[in-house]
């Protein structure tokens, strides 16, 4: 009898020891979605890059974490990260009260902001003036959710597509008359166009992007807290978004 | 809206709260699939006796061959070889682009190729790409419905000294046509049911109904469930007015 306790508690202690070496050196697996240059696309070669990409290794690297990028899809992302095939989630996602609900996210990484794109010869200022017009967005995007509320849910003028770059086609096409979405996005499609150009309405409110990771892990979510504030605090977060953006990096808040 | 579940779990109050755009999409859908049908059929006939096309003497030989039998074999073959889906697409994006454009359209441009365009792009471009590729399996139809009817069926009317039109039009078709009504009510079947693919350039039928309601609330049970029972129901009355018209036209058969 007190043999097999004894057995028992060395196997038990054996198996405590073993998990939490793995966990020291376990290769944690960062979900995005390499649909969304600049932020994470693929190149030709299947590599991932993108600014999503840069930060999350330089945070990664202060931390001391070891990672890997799959590329998963924007529809299963969050899915992913709930059964556990990923650890975190990098993919330029949008913290807000109702993600927030479901899953813990970081400090922001990204301040993001709706973006407006018309034709060069449009007269359109700001979002009211698109009153009327036909209006293309992704489907359930903050854009989405913006037009939604000005022009009506079951408005017959938002026109819902599946990616941004379907809907710069369809801007260029003229088959719609403006397209909104997120700045980097739209600021980089537009910048391919010559004939299209961004308009910014100041009301818009500011958001910000987050990592996500599953609702109480608490562990990762410090780890990677620790890290953004040094790629922030030692000048990574500026080169790598100058690096992207062309821009000064705005400064972005704490929490 | 306050959220209202039946069964306990079935959220109601969204599909409430989106049933414009249900209605408005079950229209669409009607719409689509009817001129589909009418001028797949219509094309279908055309290409099926193009591909029958024969000539004893030059030049109306030579004429068969290549104005008729070889453009129509290619056409079928494109559009029964290449995905639906890809059609879509390439039409709306690529295609329709190059005649109706306001910049320099070949076919129309300036005012009219915007407005039109707005109003109806998606409609246009998924009404011709469904129609063509509809066109291309029911010449199929067409063509197995025309040989299959007795070789001496047209002799004989031939004799009787019936011109070549009037012996396919009131000797062969009207036999024909009633082999065929089982395929082509197989086919108006799935021309219903495919027309939920043009929801991906953002024409406002049922599946975009459902894609923007599980956009906008990330549930997917609601939304898909009633617009697959729409679609079954509509299949049901399409698959009964078959095996009417089946009946209507069988009499003739029993002796």
């Amino acid at each position: 009898m007190n043999l097999l306790k004894k057995t028992m508690v060395s196997l038990g202690l054996l198996a405590l020891a073993l998990s939490s070496a793995q966990a020291q050196n376990k290769e944690l697996v960062v979900g995005s979605s390499a649909t969304y240059r600049p932020f994470a696309y693929e190149t030709p070669s299947k590599e991932i890059v993108g600014y999503d990409v840069d930060m999350i290794k330089a945070i990664a690297q202060k931390a001391g974490l070891q990672i890997k990028i799959i590329n998963t899809p924007w529809t299963g992302i969050f899915a992913a990260l709930n059964n556990g095939d990923v650890d975190l989630v990098i993919s330029g996602v949008t913290i807000n009260e109702k993600r927030k609900q479901s899953y813990d996210f970081t400090s922001p990484y990204f301040e993001a902001r709706q973006l407006i794109a018309v034709q060069q010869a449009s007269t359109v200022k700001n979002l009211k003036d698109l009153a009327g017009k036909k209006v293309g967005v992704v489907t359930g995007s903050t854009g989405d959710d913006i037009a939604s509320r000005e022009f009506g849910k079951t408005s017959p003028d938002i026109r819902r597509f599946e990616s941004t770059p379907v809907v710069i086609s369809e801007l260029v096409n003229s088959g719609v008359d403006a397209a909104i979405g997120d700045n980097g996005v739209i600021a980089f499609r537009v910048q391919e166009h010559k004939s299209l150009k961004t308009v910014a309405d100041a009301n818009f409110p500011k958001e910000y992007f987050g990592i996500v990771v599953k609702q109480g892990n608490k562990v990762l979510l410090d780890k990677l807290n620790a890290g953004l504030v040094a790629v922030k605090a030692d000048g990574s977060y500026a080169q790598i978004y100058k690096q992207w953006f062309q821009a000064e990096a705005p400064a972005l808040p704490a929490q | 809206m306050e959220p209202i579940l039946w069964f306990g779990w079935f959220r109601a109050d969204i599909i409430a709260e989106y049933a414009m755009l249900f209605w408005r999409g079950l229209q669409m859908t009607v719409t689509v699939t009817v001129i589909c049908i009418v001028q797949g059929t219509a094309l279908g006939l055309a290409v099926g006796m193009a591909r029958l096309a024969e000539a004893r003497h030059s030049p109306a030989r030579q004429l068969c061959t290549y104005a008729l039998r070889w453009p129509s074999t290619v056409y079928v073959s494109f559009f029964r070889g290449t995905p639906l889906f890809v059609q879509i697409l390439l039409i709306h994006f690529a295609v329709l682009p190059l005649f109706v454009n306001p910049a320099d359209g070949l076919l129309i441009s300036g005012e009219l190729a915007r407005s039109l365009k707005q109003n109806y792009g998606a409609f246009l471009s998924g009404v011709i790409a469904l129609t063509l590729n509809a066109g291309a399996y029911i010449s199929e139809i067409f063509r197995a419905g025309i040989q299959s009817i007795d070789r001496g069926q047209s002799e004989a009317a031939r004799s009787l000294g019936m011109s070549y039109r009037r012996t396919m039009f009131h000797v062969i078709l009207p036999q024909a046509f009633r082999r065929m009504l089982p395929p082509l009510g197989n086919n108006a079947i799935a021309l219903l049911k495919d027309s939920s693919l043009i929801s991906a350039i953002g024409l406002a039928e049922l599946a975009y109904a459902a894609r923007t309601v599980a956009g906008a609330y990330s549930r997917y049970w609601e939304p898909y469930l009633v617009i697959s029972l729409m679609y079954w129901v509509m299949t049901l009355g399409l698959a009964y007015a078959v095996r009417r018209l089946e009946a209507r036209y069988g009499r003739g058969d029993t002796r």
